[in-house]
């Protein structure tokens, strides 16, 4: 790519249109006015204000049209209210060749110093607009005289191509990326199909991924397709070829990808489909009666686990106690006596009662029969 | 059993249904002028048994209810100024009943129940610089709620000891309960007459001295008490590091009465071991400190004198 866009435009002359309006002056001037279609255009606006008595300011930009596309690169503006001077810059690139006619929007919008002093008053949480008069004016549009491009171009600028391969050998259907990227200074390189239509493979394509930085000397652009391509059987992709012109050297020139051979292994389709039928067709079924099978023996196992806990229980609440235990130990009326004095319950009083008339009194009584007795009571 | 007591019983279960230790406990507090402290939780007829035996035995009855900011002067009484004739007269608090029902005592702060001690051991109440004798019989039940409770103060062991008894009382059984709630839905519940007079009830009171008691038994009561203080002595070393503070002599006193009184209920003229064996657990269950060990273990104090008593040999 060459860098010589600087060299050029020293030799560009100025064109310059100067206006004369209520309150302001403006001039419009471009880099050329005679251009090639897609060609970089610099176009500068100044607004002057020549009436210091008003406070303006300006509301201005290009008109937009599908005959040209544009982006301000630029704005200066001076602080003076009223003698405010703002210049616009923009890179423009002609869409149509011909005559060509620029057209603006601009609203000049007048204002009190009081009115700004009043929007300066509040605080940040009280922010104020400027009450202004706003008044549209109508700019006589300018003209550009726009050339054509030679046959068949695609590019327009200064351009480069790169391009990556991943792999030139690949099973049939796996696909094969490509990524092609252009670079360069000029109008956007964006192409709506950068492989040819003929080509018959499968491709898989994303949008593509674009970089541009827009400045005086034109848009640095940057332009990514990333692609993939599959087949199910070998195949080439035949010279790629980009037809590009540079304006600024007034030449014609290509960018180009040459053939490619891409090896496809073809691969065994039958090999691929499952011919196994999983899980197995249904037969005569019987496993509801294993199941039921199955839950009846729970719950007969459920049964008797309760069952044999609810006696284990039992057997272990007579063993385990230890009044029971000690009431059988008891061997004469006196230490069950005392033992029952221990315990402080009045289910034994009766118990009590025949054990004091024996021991204290004339009482009879059996001593077996009273410690059956007090082993129902504690059961 | 003696007639007038079984009267008494038969009148006082007109308007209480079943809580015979509760009854129990209050009839030996009032043949040995002994003051008795119940726990249980709310709605166990603690003060419709007590009122009860006011209406039964023809006493005053009043009752004090122990809120966190009582004041000693409120149970008491105050010397209040007469700005008429210029002079200072007393107020009588309280106190001045026969029958004094301190619910939720362990409500109130400290100064409040120590108000009580002079009452509850010397039967006479000082205001201003005058003392005066309370009429008898004076028995004062203490609730107490369980400690568990939120908002309670542990009564110190001072007090606790001036409590003949500690009666622990619990729910009804299911039949005493369905028999409970059929008289107080249809308020069939029967009026309590005037059964006892006062002194009838003091020659009840003559008539228990006169049991017997052998020396045999009287020395038995003592082993029990000292066995609270020294269990190594007795050979129970095992519960030894479970005991903190044993029952003092107070607690022999009040058993040995409690143990007369539970034969004279009876009906029996001389005390048996039985009879101490009814009422050990009631006598001792507040006198005796657990220490810490026995506490955090969830041993109780019951189960401490049951031990006592079943190593013990009885005469």
């Amino acid at each position: 790519m060459k860098h010589n866009l600087g060299k050029h435009l020293l030799l560009f002359s100025l064109f310059l249109v100067q206006l004369f309006a209520e309150d302001f002056t403006y001039r419009i001037t471009t880099d050329s006015t005679e251009v090639y279609l897609k060609e970089a255009v610099v176009l500068t606006v100044e607004l002057n204000q020549t009436n210091p008595n008003v406070v303006l300011f300006f509301d201005f930009d290009l008109h937009p049209s599908k005959n040209y596309t544009f982006h301000r690169i630029d704005t200066k503006q001076s602080d003076s209210y009223q003698k405010v001077k703002t210049d616009y810059t923009y890179l423009l690139y002609p869409l149509h060749a011909g005559d060509l006619n620029i057209t603006f929007d601009l609203t000049k919008k007048v204002t009190t110093k009081e009115n700004v002093a009043y929007s300066f008053s509040g605080d940040r949480d009280n922010v104020k607009g400027i009450d202004t008069q706003n008044i549209p004016i109508t700019l006589p549009p300018f003209q550009l005289h726009i050339k054509a491009l030679p046959k068949a171009v695609q590019l327009v600028g200064d351009f480069s191509l790169e391009y990556k391969i991943k792999k030139h050998q690949a099973k049939a259907y796996e696909p094969l990326p490509l990524q092609i990227t252009i670079k360069g200074t000029g109008y956007p390189p964006l192409l709506e199909n950068i492989l040819p239509k003929e080509l018959n493979v499968t491709r898989f394509k994303e949008k593509p991924i674009l970089h541009t930085v827009n400045t005086k000397e034109g848009s640095q652009s940057s332009v990514t397709y990333p692609i993939a391509l599959s087949h199910t059987q070998s195949f080439d992709l035949h010279t790629i070829v980009l037809n590009a012109f540079n304006p600024k050297t007034d030449k014609a020139y290509t960018l180009s990808i040459p053939k490619q051979h891409f090896e496809i292994q073809r691969v065994d389709v039958n090999s691929l489909v499952d011919k196994i039928d999983d899980p197995k067709p249904l037969q005569g079924d019987y496993g509801w009666l294993t199941s039921l099978f199955s839950y009846l023996v729970v719950f007969g196992a459920g049964v008797l686990t309760a069952l044999t806990l609810k006696r284990k229980k039992r057997i272990t609440i007579n063993k385990t106690d230890p009044l029971i235990e000690k009431i059988e130990a008891c061997q004469d009326a006196k230490a069950l006596l005392q033992l029952l004095m221990a315990t402080n319950s009045r289910q034994f009083a009766s118990n009590i009662e025949k054990l004091e008339k024996h021991l204290y009194g004339n009482g009879k009584m059996n001593l077996k029969k009273i410690k059956q007795d007090i082993l129902e009571k504690i059961v | 059993m003696n007639e007038k007591i079984t009267m008494l019983k038969q009148e006082l279960h007109k308007a209480v249904i079943g809580q015979e230790s509760l009854i129990e406990g209050l009839l030996i507090g009032l043949l040995c002028d002994g003051h008795i402290l119940v726990e249980g939780v709310p709605g166990l007829a603690k003060t419709t048994t007590i009122n009860t035996f006011s209406k039964a035995l023809g006493l005053d009855f009043k009752r004090i209810q122990f809120t966190p900011d009582l004041l000693p002067s409120d149970i008491i009484g105050a010397q209040i100024y007469n700005p008429q004739d210029h002079s200072f007269s007393i107020k009588k608090g309280p106190l001045f009943t026969n029958l004094l029902l301190a619910d939720e005592i362990n409500r109130a702060p400290a100064k409040v129940q120590s108000a009580l001690l002079e009452v509850m051991q010397e039967r006479q109440v000082t205001i201003a610089e005058e003392s005066f004798q309370l009429d008898p019989p004076f028995l004062v039940m203490a609730t107490q709620n369980p400690i568990e409770q939120e908002g309670v103060y542990a009564l110190p062991e001072a007090q606790l000891d001036r409590f003949m008894m500690k009666i622990i009382v619990k729910h009804n059984s299911e039949e005493e309960e369905l028999e409970i709630m059929r008289k107080g839905a249809s308020k069939s519940f029967a009026k309590v007459e005037k059964v006892l007079s006062l002194e009838a009830l003091q020659a009840l009171q003559e008539k228990l001295e006169k049991i017997h008691i052998d020396k045999e038994l009287e020395q038995y009561i003592v082993q029990l008490i000292s066995a609270t203080r020294d269990p190594e002595k007795f050979g129970l070393e095992h519960i030894s590091p479970m005991l903190m503070y044993g029952a003092s002599p107070r607690a022999s006193i009040d058993l040995y009465k409690a143990a007369k009184a539970k034969a004279f209920l009876r009906g029996n003229d001389f005390v048996t071991p039985a009879d101490i064996g009814y009422v050990i657990h009631d006598v001792l269950r507040h006198r005796i400190i657990l220490s810490y060990e026995a506490r955090a273990k969830g041993i109780t104090s019951d189960e401490m004198i049951s031990k006592i008593v079943e190593t013990l040999p009885i005469p």
